[in-house]
């Protein structure tokens, strides 16, 4: 019932990870190109559109950053549509899921036609009060924080490594704030540990928020009144 | 109700306790014990020369951070929240800050001097700069992210969301806009100097 | 709690109340809107949210093998903070509503379109965003056999099946025959195409809602399930 969009991802990086080993992907190979129209969104000066999309490996990362921003971005934007925040939390998921929306708006212009699709979800509630709201977004922003953190170090391209470390920070942002609203301090710790896509994968895949699409149609013969 | 599968919410716990957690954590930092979550590094005979200029320039940052909250501490004007987010990250930036000169060793710049003027004389001040110069140290650290080698990569990806957590943090604290941005712009060396001149960095 | 009151030192945040239970709130709030779900697990739909007497027990799947949906209205909490969604239900009497767990459903799924079917004047109309994109004569129900009415949903939607008395695509809605309570699958209204279009506009049938091949087809790129059918 719950399909699992990552594991088409980790096939591609186990791809790409033997290409690398290859020597195949360089830091060249998208520079100056890869950030193309979504620079005017990251807010990144200096870099040029070019026919040229990211390498095999970067974009299985981007991809993987994909789903992430998908999921922040839909959470936020049904928590806006439920009304049930109030005060500061209501404040918080308006700025934040914007902000969300354009990181999947950059990340979808950057892959282009490699852009992995928007999944259904089910926010089983959390999305409807607001304790649960700021629970959820805490432990979602410090997801995205170690996640992005995780990914860093793999990513081959010097653009694709200045747009990650870009919205890397903001998602640490996210996460203080959420924190603060929640009633935690918003900075525990003098060092932020990275996760690999293994682990967020599977805590992901345990909140069953990604879900397959409903399947609404059929063809058997129809058996109404007529 | 409790968030769904694995994802982790962190307790909620009355102040007095989180304050005490962070003192005891960086006692134990300041005395050279290894903390938890530090990053292990290379010595700096191993740094690429991009990599010694890079944790230079992070170098002068996080003496500044350090200097600014030591000396908003030592002023005595915080009270509250802005007091609570003072202790508890000028805690985090003795922490980062020792791991940088740790791993320049000799190779480490000199402290500089600093003179924050009125920054540190009220809440409001305090508040303003702080958030400034938690921005600055984000710009810092993303703009020489694409400078480095992996293992001093991996360790400013370690410090930079901290830091993006304390700009939230403050400005969360004095009702601004914690994250108003859908990206935090990298900025040059030449840049950051700038900023950390106009905080109060004397060289 | 007061997300405005100005926080102390030294207090930790104050635990949200689950003391108050408020009234039902709507899903769906913009206008135009409907929401829909998944029926994710058997349920049973209740008459008050967490109480009350049962209404009926709703299933995963449709006769027809699809996804079993609901349109959904409102949403309360029970007196242990339990959420509760308020569902348009595929039962007869035709219009009944109920109850349901939050987590029987899945997530919630918008749309904006809208079927009105006017009885009287023999026609299909589907708005989106309230603007009308379609409209179409229709064959209704005969005498005896009346097509309901009320607020109903599109359900399912069947196609590449080989049948000329349904033509080339059909949509199952949430609404039953009254009177052909016996009929195989439940009795179900559906809206679906036609090897008599010379008999449309007319009241020609069982109770479903007839409309010419070339117009279901239209029909069918222009409606998702779950939009909700209005019959009058």
């Amino acid at each position: 019932m719950h399909e699992v969009s990552f594991e088409r991802l980790d096939v591609d990086g186990a791809i790409a990870e033997s290409a690398e080993r290859a020597g195949v992907i360089s830091r060249g190979a998208f520079l100056a190109g890869a950030l193309g129209g979504s620079v005017a969104v990251l807010g990144l000066a200096g870099e040029r559109a070019v026919a040229q999309g990211p390498g095999p490996n970067d974009v299985a990362i981007l991809n993987y950053a994909l789903i992430l921003e998908y999921l922040q971005a839909a959470f936020y934007t049904e928590a806006q549509r439920m009304k049930a925040l109030r005060g500061r939390a209501a404040d918080a998921a308006n700025v934040v899921g914007a902000v969300e929306r354009a990181h999947v708006a950059a990340f979808r212009d950057l892959l282009g036609s490699k852009a992995i699709s928007r999944p259904s979800f089910d926010f089983q509630g959390t999305t409807e009060d607001q304790n649960a709201f700021l629970k959820t977004a805490v432990a979602f922003e410090d997801l995205a924080v170690a996640a992005y953190k995780g990914q860093a170090t793999r990513i081959k391209a010097s653009s694709a490594l200045a747009a990650a470390l870009a919205i890397h920070s903001v998602e640490a942002r996210h996460a203080a704030w959420m924190r603060y609203l929640f009633g935690v301090e918003p900075a525990s710790h003098a060092f932020d540990q990275p996760r690999s896509k293994q682990q967020i994968t599977r805590v992901v895949n345990s909140t069953n928020f990604i879900t397959s699409s409903p399947s609404t149609e059929g063809s058997r013969t129809p058996r109404y009144t007529g | 109700m409790a968030p769904p599968g694995e994802l982790v919410v962190p307790e909620r716990n009355q102040r007095s306790d989180f304050l005490r957690r962070t003192m005891f954590v960086g006692g134990a930092a300041l005395a050279g014990a290894a903390v938890a979550g530090a990053p292990r590094l290379t010595d700096a005979a191993q740094l690429s020369q991009p990599d010694l200029r890079a944790l230079n320039l992070l170098l002068l940052v996080e003496y500044t951070e350090q200097a600014f909250y030591a000396e908003a501490l030592r002023r005595k004007k915080l009270t509250g929240e802005a007091l609570e987010y003072a202790q508890a990250v000028a805690e985090q930036e003795k922490e980062h800050l020792n791991l940088i000169k740790g791993v320049l060793g000799g190779r480490a710049a000199a402290k500089p001097q600093f003179d924050f003027g009125d920054k540190t004389a009220s809440r409001e001040a305090f508040a303003a700069a702080a958030g400034d110069l938690e921005d600055l140290a984000v710009a810092a650290y993303n703009g020489q992210g694409t400078n480095v080698t992996t293992d001093i990569l991996a360790a400013a990806a370690k410090i930079v969301s901290v830091e993006a957590r304390h700009a939230a943090w403050i400005r969360s604290i004095v009702d601004q806009p914690p994250a108003p941005e859908a990206t935090d712009t990298p900025q040059s060396a030449g840049e950051v100097l700038a900023g950390l001149r106009q905080t109060g960095m004397r060289r | 709690m007061s997300e405005s009151a100005p926080r102390l030192a030294g207090l930790a945040a104050s635990p949200d109340s689950a003391l108050e239970v408020p009234g039902p709130v709507r899903l769906a709030r913009e206008p135009h809107l409907s929401m829909w779900s998944v029926v994710e697990r058997p349920a049973t739909a209740r008459s008050s949210p967490g109480g009350g007497r049962r209404i009926a027990r709703l299933r995963t799947r449709t006769p027809e093998g699809t996804d079993n949906i609901v349109l959904v209205r409102r949403r309360a909490r029970d007196a242990s903070g339990g959420v509760w969604v308020e569902a348009v239900l595929p039962v007869l009497p035709n219009g009944t509503t109920g109850w349901i767990p939050r987590d029987a459903l899945g997530g919630y799924r918008r749309v904006r379109t809208h079927l009105i079917v006017n009885l009287r004047l023999l026609t299909a109309t589907l708005e989106r965003g309230g603007r009308r994109v379609f409209r179409a004569p229709v064959g209704v129900g005969m005498q005896q056999w009346p097509t309901p009415r009320g607020r109903f949903y599109i359900r399912s939607k069947l196609v590449r099946y080989r049948s000329t008395f349904y033509g080339p695509l059909a949509f199952g809605t949430s609404a039953r025959s009254a009177v052909l309570t016996d009929w195989p699958d439940g009795g179900f209204v559906g809206v679906h195409g036609t090897g008599r279009p010379d008999l449309i506009p007319g009241r020609i049938s069982h109770g479903c809602i007839r409309m010419r091949n070339t117009d279901i087809v239209r029909l069918g790129r222009l409606m998702p399930v779950g939009t909700p059918v209005t019959i009058l």
